[in-house]
């Protein structure tokens, strides 16, 4: 009748769906749906007869839904996975994990699941990564889960201790290992996150002599360096810096004389300032070092040490720190969560500044404490203490929220990515999955 | 059961295998390979894209990812293996034709081959690390068509070949082009760049240094800087229309180089029709493509500014040495600012007001005024003249526009303090006579002077404003306490301050007895307001209105100065008097009488008296009688002083030698500054920064400095260091 008919009729698994070229529309050209409109493919046919697809139409059904309203409800009787699969063949994967969770917000976290492990001992490390996924670092092997929490092959060098590990971008993950002894094994490796297979080791040279070393604390710039805290058998104490692209160590930061580099608990890149955050904190040496180096000057641009405090304030002993660029500080916290912060401006060693917010902790310590944690995201501050994480907002850092799950013991480390939050337990081998609810409808 | 008949039994693992028919992935595979026949056999309408889809999933998820792509691969370069041949075998102008529609179908081809293997690109490639679907296809593409020894250079030749036949003037297929660019684009910017670009720019070097060569011979500059820009233009448009964007910077520096960098001099330096002569004859439209051109290469503006720098020095050079020019003082400032605004217009039009090129202009000026001792005197004179009588009819804006060029010239002087000691004399001069135009304009310009070199330099002059304007309430003040006097004689009197005037101590002359008398009422009425000043009168300075009567009973009034006034009064009481008489009556210095004489007996038309004998020259024997016969069509008659306008020679030296004398204490003034901050410093350094913190009044003289320095080591201002004799110190 002149208006072009933009209804479209599928007949999935043999049920009839009807739609619009335009609800379609919204899967991209880039699907499986998309492509099949497309006028390649539909010289002949009128748009009268139905176009067969031979799959689930359930979920199909479910697909279409997303597709029209932007949001997703999986009835009881569709499992996850199966809806996964069905969206892997339609080619609209990212619009099923898009539209999962919301947008992260610390105060308005729900604990979503529970993930179960095998691996025995402790675990080390957990890392989110830029799509939802995680790897968590236990003794020698690094777990590697996708956004749908499938387990992927597990990450080793060498079978050597993990000591950190982390995410460059969705399908690269590098982890740093102890060396063993005499063997020229250890270091950093860079591998698939898909597969777990190695795609490079990186290497430190000294004098032009390769040299084995143990690889602790890691971090990534947007420029696609790699910087490790890295300790040799000699006097090769500093941080490395490698090219992702090349795999070709670029720079060494030797640790000065006084000072502790080579065996961090935490580097960070800062972009801003074109620095990066190497603190060494008790009990991995006596006493606490938190600097900032600059590369193209090889400057230490900032420190901070406890050496020579008086110790009779025990408790304040700094156990982590983070730097946050917007506020020019440095945030640390000590095992009673204390927050303190540092002023970056003023380049001399300065004092902590505590705030005496709460000392709630102080004298119900659990049985198996773990050390606090630091994160920052989206100008929310986190810290994880025994078995709960709490967020601080504001100019303030106001104590505005509390995560807590009563199984699994303390929580030994965590980590925000792909807007989810991983916590790590420490007692059993268990990850908690929390993430954003969805927006109310109204 | 007997025990014989007990059979063994095996139990078997179970084996979790699914029984697969195993022809199941060669089947599979000539579906799909099957379509992508049909697919570049343009017959795809009757294929399903649902069951291609299903099919190479299936594929992918029973791992048979690896047999999928590897198929791909092969059956595309069968495929594009056949385009090649399909596209060698094109004759003549359809080879880039058919070479757009083959990459056309295959990118056709490409994209539905990509629909249906979708899946495989999305999950087996990633995973396996092989090459995405679509730059696969490119890069087959590459290697089978573009890579084929029978296309790779036969392309190459007829791309660059059309570009020739364009540049010759033809019309050629830009459609095409811009298609066939566009796909070795695509392939990646690296093809395009070797299989073209490099090759281009190469091509078109040789094609520029022939033509230019060409060009410089038979063209005169401006012409071939025309061409030189058409040219540019063209090539310009054609990377808009079929070149990467990024051809664009290349290119043109191709054309620039071949067409301006390597002709730089000769176009300059061209006979008839180089820089010098656009610059006589004001060709602003070539002027201003020669430095559009120009400024796109190293150096090129440089070259202009040197060539336009020496030739604005040596005609300036000419222009202020030239003795005719030096006769008429208004007339050679005048010329000065001629060439000045033809040089801006010059600067701001053509050259795009350039910054560089004003000042190389600007330092070209103040070479070559400076070059001539007397500009500072002739640009008084000239503002002089201007403020005499120049502006009169002239509106304000205009008076401020000459007043501001005028400045411009004063800035370029090196002896500012000559220009002010002129300057003082004339504005006197000017003040005293009541000859000033505008009142306004006097004084914008002295604001323009304070701004130029501080208040210093203008402090006295404005103190002659003050004395004048003060002289004016003291005259009113003095008539009002004196009602009685309203009959006889009038009287103004300007009070000047010693030292803002350049006033010369002379004798007061014998003033007439009626105006002495007056003089006396006003000396004690003046001293009576002002306590513990002292008058003396400048006779030489002052004017009259007299009324006459003459022997037939004309009546006059004469407008004279105050010396010849009491010559003329003389002539009250007696017919005739003799020099001699008359010298010893008023007591006025000989030269002055002598000239007074002269203007009052022997300039026609206003000669007032006579003089006995009558030679042109006045001598001590001369006698003088009224002249009865005295006529003039005016009531009013002016008897002007014959004064040179012009400083005579021995005038100039005694000013030059005023100026010198003057600049002594500042010289001084300026060392003992310098020293007291600076303590210790030896002789060069000393005369460099006293040289620098006089330049915005006179440029000092090393030889003059160091006789200054001498002077303050007598004085015991300053010593020499014992060990290092260029070392002085400063003695507090």
């Amino acid at each position: 009748m002149g208006i072009k008919n933009d209804r479209v009729k599928f007949n999935v698994g043999g049920r009839v769906f009807e739609t619009t070229a335009t609800t379609l529309a919204n899967a991209g050209r880039n699907s499986m749906l998309g492509a099949m409109l497309d006028e390649n493919w539909n010289l002949l046919q009128d748009n009268g007869s139905e176009k067969f697809i031979d799959r689930n139409p359930d979920c199909f059904s479910v697909i279409l839904d997303l597709l029209r309203t932007g949001e997703l409800y999986i009835p009881q009787n569709i499992s996850e996975k199966l809806l996964y699969r069905e969206a892997l063949f339609y080619g609209v994967l990212d619009h099923v994990r898009s539209a999962k969770w919301g947008q992260f917000d610390g105060n308005r976290l729900r604990l979503s699941q529970s993930v179960q492990g095998q691996a025995p001992g402790d675990g080390t490390a957990i890392r989110a990564g830029p799509d939802g996924g995680c790897c968590v670092a236990h003794g020698c092997m690094v777990h590697v889960y996708d956004w749908m929490l499938d387990e992927h092959n597990p990450l080793n060098l060498d079978y050597q201790r993990v000591n950190d590990v982390g995410w460059v971008d969705p399908n690269n993950i590098v982890i740093g290992v102890s060396e063993r002894l005499g063997r020229g094994d250890g270091g950093i490796g860079l591998f698939s996150s898909h597969d777990g297979e190695l795609r490079y080791k990186f290497q430190v040279s000294h004098e032009n002599h390769v040299k084995s070393y143990t690889a602790s604390a890691l971090s990534f710039s947007s420029d696609y360096k790699i910087f490790s805290s890295c300790k040799g058998r000699s006097n090769e104490y500093g941080v490395g810096v490698w090219d992702q692209v090349t795999g070709k160590q670029i720079d060494f930061f030797y640790e000065p004389l006084g000072w502790s580099l080579g065996d961090a608990d935490k580097v960070q890149w800062l972009e801003g300032s074109n620095c990066l955050l190497v603190a060494t904190m008790f009990p991995r040496k006596d006493n606490c070092y938190i600097s900032l180096l600059d590369f193209r000057e090889k400057k230490m641009v900032w420190c901070w040490s406890d050496v020579g405090a008086t110790l009779a304030v025990d408790e304040k002993r700094v156990r982590d720190a983070i730097a946050m660029e917007d506020n020019s500080s440095i945030c640390v916290v000590n095992e009673f969560e204390e927050l303190g912060f540092m002023d970056l401006r003023s380049s001399a060693a300065n004092s902590v500044r505590w705030s005496s917010r709460s000392r709630l902790m102080k004298g119900k310590m659990p049985e198996e404490p773990c050390y606090p944690k630091l994160a920052l995201h989206g100008g929310q501050l986190f810290s994880s203490m025994n078995d709960c994480i709490s967020v601080f907002c504001g100019p303030e850092w106001v104590l505005t929220s509390r995560l807590r799950r009563s199984y699994g013991g303390s929580i030994c480390d965590f980590s925000i990515g792909g807007d989810r939050l991983f916590a790590l337990h420490s007692e059993e081998n268990v990850f908690d999955i929390w993430e954003t609810p969805t927006p109310p409808i109204i | 059961m007997s025990n014989q008949k007990k059979k063994h039994f095996q139990i078997e693992a179970f084996k979790h295998k699914v029984v697969m028919d195993p022809k199941y992935p060669d089947k599979t595979w000539k579906i799909l390979e099957d379509a992508i026949h049909e697919i570049y056999n343009h017959n795809a309408s009757g294929l399903s894209f649902e069951e291609l889809y299903r099919n190479a999933y299936n594929m992918v998820l029973h791992k048979f990812g690896e047999r999928l792509y590897s198929g791909l691969v092969a059956t595309m370069t069968v495929h594009l293996k056949d385009i090649a041949q399909s596209i060698e075998a094109a004759q003549g102008g359809s080879f880039l034709e058919e070479l757009n529609r083959k990459w056309n179908d295959h990118n056709k081809a490409l994209q539905m081959i990509r629909d249906i293997l979708m899946y495989m690109d999305r999950t087996y490639v990633p995973s396996a690390r092989k090459t995405p679907v679509h730059e696969l296809g490119l890069n087959l593409w590459r290697e089978n068509v573009i890579y084929s020894s029978q296309i790779r250079t036969r392309l190459l030749n007829t791309l660059l070949e059309l570009i020739h036949s364009e540049r010759t003037g033809e019309v050629i297929d830009r459609g095409i082009m811009r298609n066939i660019t566009k796909m070795l684009m695509d392939l990646g910017p690296s093809v395009y760049e070797h299989e073209f670009e490099k090759h281009f720019t190469n091509v078109s070097a040789e094609f520029y240094q022939v033509e230019s060569q060409r060009f410089i011979e038979c063209c005169d500059c401006g012409d071939y800087l025309k061409k030189a820009e058409r040219r540019l233009n063209e090539e310009m448009d054609r990377v808009s229309h079929y070149l990467d964007p990024e051809t664009e910077k290349k290119i043109n520096k191709v054309v620039e180089e071949q067409m301006i960098e390597n002709h730089m001099l000769r176009l300059i330096h061209m006979e008839n029709s180089g820089l010098v002569n656009m610059l006589c004859d004001d060709k602003y439209e070539d002027l201003g493509r020669m430095y559009t051109l120009f400024r796109r290469v190293t150096d090129g503006l440089l070259k202009i500014r040197e060539v336009m720098t020496s030739h604005i020095r040596e005609s300036g050079k000419q222009l202020v040495t030239d003795p005719e020019r030096l006769k008429d003082p208004v007339e050679f400032v005048q010329r000065l600012l001629d060439e000045k605004d033809k040089y801006d217009k010059i600067i701001n039009l053509p050259f795009n007001n350039d910054k560089s090129f004003q000042n190389a202009l600007n330092s070209s000026f103040e070479y070559f005024i400076n070059l001539n001792p007397r500009s500072p005197e002739f640009i008084s004179l000239f503002v002089d003249d201007k403020l005499r009588k120049g502006l009169k009819g002239v509106n304000e804006d205009d008076v401020e526009v000459t007043l501001d060029k005028v400045m411009m010239l004063f800035r370029y002087l090196q002896e500012k303090d000559v220009f002010e000691k002129y300057y003082k004399q004339h504005l006197a001069k000017r003040l005293l006579s009541g000859k000033t135009v505008s009142d306004d304009a006097e004084r914008s310009l002295i604001v323009k002077l304070k701004t130029e070199c501080g208040y210093q330099f203008t402090s006295k002059l404005e103190g002659m404003f003050t004395d004048m304007k003060t002289s004016q309430d003291t005259m009113q003040g003095f008539y009002a306490s004196h009602p009685d006097l309203g009959d006889g004689p009038t009287l103004t009197v300007q009070v000047l301050t010693t030292g803002s005037w350049p006033t010369q101590s002379s004798i007061t002359c014998n003033l007439p007895a009626e105006i002495s008398a007056l003089c006396e009422k006003f000396r004690s009425y003046y001293l009576g307001t002002h306590t513990g000043r002292r008058l003396s009168w400048q006779t030489n300075m002052g004017f009259a209105d007299l009324k006459a009567t003459f022997g037939k009973g004309q009546k006059h009034e004469l407008n004279v100065s105050t010396y010849q006034m009491c010559v003329l009064m003389l002539f009250n009481n007696a017919d005739k008097l003799s020099y001699k008489e008359i010298e010893q009556a008023t007591e006025i210095p000989a030269p002055d009488l002598k000239r007074c004489l002269q203007s009052l007996a022997l300039v026609k038309g206003r000669n007032v008296l006579r003089k006995e004998p009558m030679s042109k020259d006045v001598v001590e024997d001369d006698a003088f009688f009224v002249n009865d016969k005295f006529s003039s069509k005016l009531y009013k008659v002016k008897i002007g002083t014959v004064v040179a306008q012009k400083e005579s020679e021995p005038e100039k030296q005694e000013t030059r030698q005023r100026v010198e004398e003057d600049r002594k204490p500042q010289i001084e003034a300026a060392i003992v500054r310098i020293m007291k901050s600076r303590k210790q410093l030896d002789h060069n350094n000393l005369i460099a920064e006293v040289t620098k913190q006089l330049q915005s009044r006179f440029l000092a003289n090393p030889t003059e400095v160091k006789k200054r320095i001498e002077s303050l080591i007598e004085r015991d201002f300053l010593e020499r260091d014992d060990n290092d004799r260029k070392l002085y110190r400063y003695l507090a």
